[in-house]
């Protein structure tokens, strides 16, 4: 089977060799020139039809590539139909022919500068591959070879060509939503700290109160001569704070206004009445406290809170 | 009860539309009624699919594509004519408000006779070139069929299957043709296509072929009369429209002929080929008059992907909330030749769905739900997570590709921010806590405030200070 492949396919490349050999196309005299626009140099390259040139040739943005042949129909010179330098983009396979002027003799020459590029060969990464076809009608073989790469070099002070890709339906680059991030709290152990020195506020408030005299040893007094005033009063004010913290953890703003409104109808009515008591005995300790001389003569029975109004009490003075 | 209620419904559609989504009145404008011989084969396959067939001469006086501000036929194929224009009824601007009204029609050209102006100028507005003068002959000196007078004219091109020049198009017009296997283009005309992504290449001309005009350019060819060469040469040509209606020119009329439907040619190369002439006619002209590649959304929904959240079992609501994840699907068929099939994405490609607003805040591909998927619908899901940003959004499924009709759903739903009753308490939060407890401090401060300033003695030093100023 595989023998018979083998025979197969030398016969075939006997035959191909044999069509080759009576009649098919190719070339003479190839040259290739790259001619530079201000020195004038010229580097000038042998082209072999059978082996395209082992190194790229650098076609400068003002230089001129020149190639000349003679296209040959086994052997004899002759006009092809086709005689193309075709050259190709290597990544997209973008191709671009540049036909040949040709004589009747088979002479044919093709010029080529930057400006007859498109502008993706511009923008090219790799060398542009070059391969000349010559081709007609008839029963000639036509002749399709690489001959050579160039290589583009673009002027670095000219403004960069630009491309750019015509849209294409097709699969679009994923997109994924970048979130801000989420808010952070310190560590703990700061937190903890900053909570401990806010906590740590409220003893050194009462120490500094209790150093410069601040105490309740009226509580007693106030409590026995106005019980339930004073007891609603500060309960209301305990209440309120209480209502506070209700709204803080789970009421709404609708059901704490009422009971807030309430609370606060208590203190009102409680307050006029134990704030009362506390003016009367402030004003009996100022008076007490400006004329100690006045001492002896209030009743130790009215120093030791009778349990009377102090309204009455202070017409007495 | 539900599965064979839906079997009648296939069934029912099946046969109302057993030819083509959009209809099956086809126009056939030829010029010469003996033409019809040399298209029998295609013409006869076009009947037993199922189209209607109506034959006009360009010149009928009585033809007419809209019949009060209606269609009157869905589709129609131009076989090469020898008029110069094509007369009042078929004028450039009738024919494009016939694309706009979703008509489809095919064009072919050939290269002995100069396509009619008005075609052209069609083509001209497509952004599809034709050489100039009207004519060119397309040739290829390396893949020719070597058969009577094409040995010499190498003017029978002989191509390969037309494959899919992207690895992300699905392949329509090729499926099922051998490596060994030829489409003959004999004696066509080639054209260059602009840069619209509407514009697709089916067959492109092979990189040693060329266009010329035999009258003139019988010489040689020079570097200005080249009107293309190469793969820059499209020989066969297809164009859809946003909305979705299709064009089709093929180069060579001739390749749609009884002679060269499964012939038998020699190859420049050697050996006898078979040609694919019928087969990639039938899926080309399937193809144009919406047999092949048209799309349709059966179904979308979109809900919270959220187990916890009471609304989770709610199908397409109007309102989410920012970070919600979400899970949208979307269910598609594809036609083929008489039914709705299931459509696969092809290799390489995906759907996606964009979340706008403006512009896309995601763009995610879209994988295959086999739970929600049959034999006539396939569904697609994907899960994502709403972006942080409140407003009007939509959900965009935008699905433009080479040969598919087009689908771009867009489903508008609003995102709320976060309520304040959804954050987390401030006594979760480690650095709220000093706070919390200056508050807390604040308010025993006040009670204990309330308690000295009420019920405090008067301080002893105090009265020794007043017994000093005395």
């Amino acid at each position: 089977m595989r023998l018979t492949r083998s025979i197969a396919s030398a016969l075939l490349l006997f035959s191909a060799g044999v069509a080759q050999a009576a009649s098919a196309w190719g070339f003479d005299e190839g040259s290739l020139q790259i001619v530079a626009k201000k020195s004038g140099d010229s580097v000038k390259e042998k082209l072999d039809p059978k082996a395209p040139l082992a190194k790229p040739v650098t076609l400068g943005s003002l230089d001129t590539l020149k190639l000349g042949l003679t296209a040959k129909d086994s052997g004899k010179g002759k006009r092809p139909h086709q005689a193309f330098l075709v050259l190709q983009e290597q990544d997209s396979g973008l191709e671009a022919p540049f036909p040949m002027m040709v004589k009747e003799s088979g002479k044919a020459a093709v010029q080529i500068t930057h400006k007859d590029l498109p502008v993706q060969f511009l923008v090219a990464k790799k060398p542009l591959k070059a391969s000349i076809v010559l081709a007609s009608f008839g029963a000639s073989q036509g002749f399709n070879a690489p001959a050579f790469e160039v290589k583009l070099e673009i002027d670095p002070n000219a403004p960069a060509p630009k491309y750019e890709k015509p849209l294409r339906y097709g699969k679009q680059p994923e997109i994924h939503h970048i979130f801000r991030p989420d808010p952070q709290s310190p560590p703990k152990v700061v937190s903890l700290f900053f909570t401990l020195l806010v906590v740590a506020a409220l003893p050194a408030l009462l120490i500094g109160w209790a150093v410069l005299g601040g105490n309740v040893k009226h509580l007693s007094t106030a409590f026995s001569r106005a019980p339930i005033s004073h007891a609603t009063f500060f309960g209301s004010i305990v209440a309120m704070e209480f209502v506070f913290f209700l709204y803080y953890t789970t009421w709404n703003l609708f059901q704490v206004l009422p009971v807030m409104a309430a609370v606060a109808a208590v203190t009102v009515l409680s307050g006029t009445k134990a704030l009362g008591e506390v003016q009367a005995r402030r004003h009996l300790n100022t008076l007490l406290a400006v004329n100690t001389r006045l001492l002896p003569l209030v009743p130790t029975s009215v120093l030791r809170n009778s349990g009377q109004d102090p309204v009455t009490y202070d017409m007495r003075f | 009860m539900r599965l064979s209620l839906s079997f009648i419904a296939a069934l029912f559609t099946a046969a109302v539309s057993a030819v083509s989504t959009t209809g099956n009145r086809l126009l056939v404008v030829l010029e010469e009624d003996a033409d019809k011989q040399i298209y029998s084969k295609f013409l006869g396959d076009l009947k037993s699919r199922g189209f209607d067939l109506s034959f006009e001469s360009p010149k009928s006086e009585s033809l007419s594509l809209f019949h009060l501000g209606e269609r009157s036929y869905d589709h129609i194929i131009f076989f090469p004519t020898k008029m110069k224009g094509l007369g009042p009824n078929l004028t450039p601007n009738i024919l494009v408000d016939f694309l706009n009204a979703k008509g489809n029609i095919l064009v072919t050209l050939h290269s002995n006779v100069a396509a009619p102006t008005s075609l052209v100028s069609l083509l001209a507005e497509l952004d599809i070139q034709l050489p100039a003068d009207r004519t060119g002959l397309v040739v290829d000196h390396f893949n020719y069929a070597a058969d009577n007078s094409s040995a010499k004219a190498h003017d029978v091109l002989l191509l390969p299957p037309p494959r899919p020049a992207r690895s992300d198009v699905k392949d329509f017009f090729s499926t099922g043709a051998g490596e060994d296997d030829v489409l003959a283009f004999p004696r066509g005309v080639g054209a260059t296509l602009g840069a619209s992504a509407l514009l697709n290449p089916v067959v492109r001309a092979p990189e040693t072929a060329y266009s010329y005009n035999p009258k003139d350019q019988v010489g040689a060819l020079t570097a200005d009369d080249l009107f293309a060469a190469g793969t820059q040469l499209s020989l066969v040509s297809a164009f859809q429209a946003r909305n979705s209606a299709r064009l089709t020119l093929v180069g060579a009329a001739e390749m749609l002929q009884d002679t060269w439907f499964d012939a038998e040619v020699t190859a420049s190369a050697g050996g006898k080929k078979k040609t694919i002439n019928r087969e990639f006619a039938k899926r080309l002209s399937g193809w144009t008059f919406q047999e092949l590649g048209v799309l349709r959304t059966n179904w979308i929904e979109h809900r919270l992907d959220e187990p916890e959240d009471p609304r989770n079992n709610e199908t397409n609501p109007k309102i989410y909330r920012i970070k919600n994840n979400v899970k949208y699907t979307i269910s598609l068929s594809e036609y083929s030749w008489d039914s709705w099939t299931a459509f696969t994405v092809p290799d390489n490609d995906d759907i996606q769905l964009e979340f706008t607003m403006l512009s896309p805040y995601h763009r995610v591909p879209l994988s295959w739900d086999t739970t929600r998927s049959s034999d006539s619908a396939a569904a697609y899901t994907a899960y994502f997570r709403l972006p942080d940003q409140h407003g009007i959004f939509n959900f965009r499924l935008n699905y433009k590709r080479p040969f598919l009709s087009n689908i771009d759903e867009k489903n508008t739903v609003s995102v709320r921010h976060i309520a304040h009753n959804e954050w987390p308490r401030s006594f979760v939060i480690s650095g709220a806590w000093p706070w919390i407890a200056g508050v807390a401090v604040t308010v025993a401060g006040w009670l204990a405030f309330c308690l000295v300033w009420m019920y405090s003695a008067p301080a002893k030093k105090g009265v020794k200070g007043e017994k000093k100023t005395q």
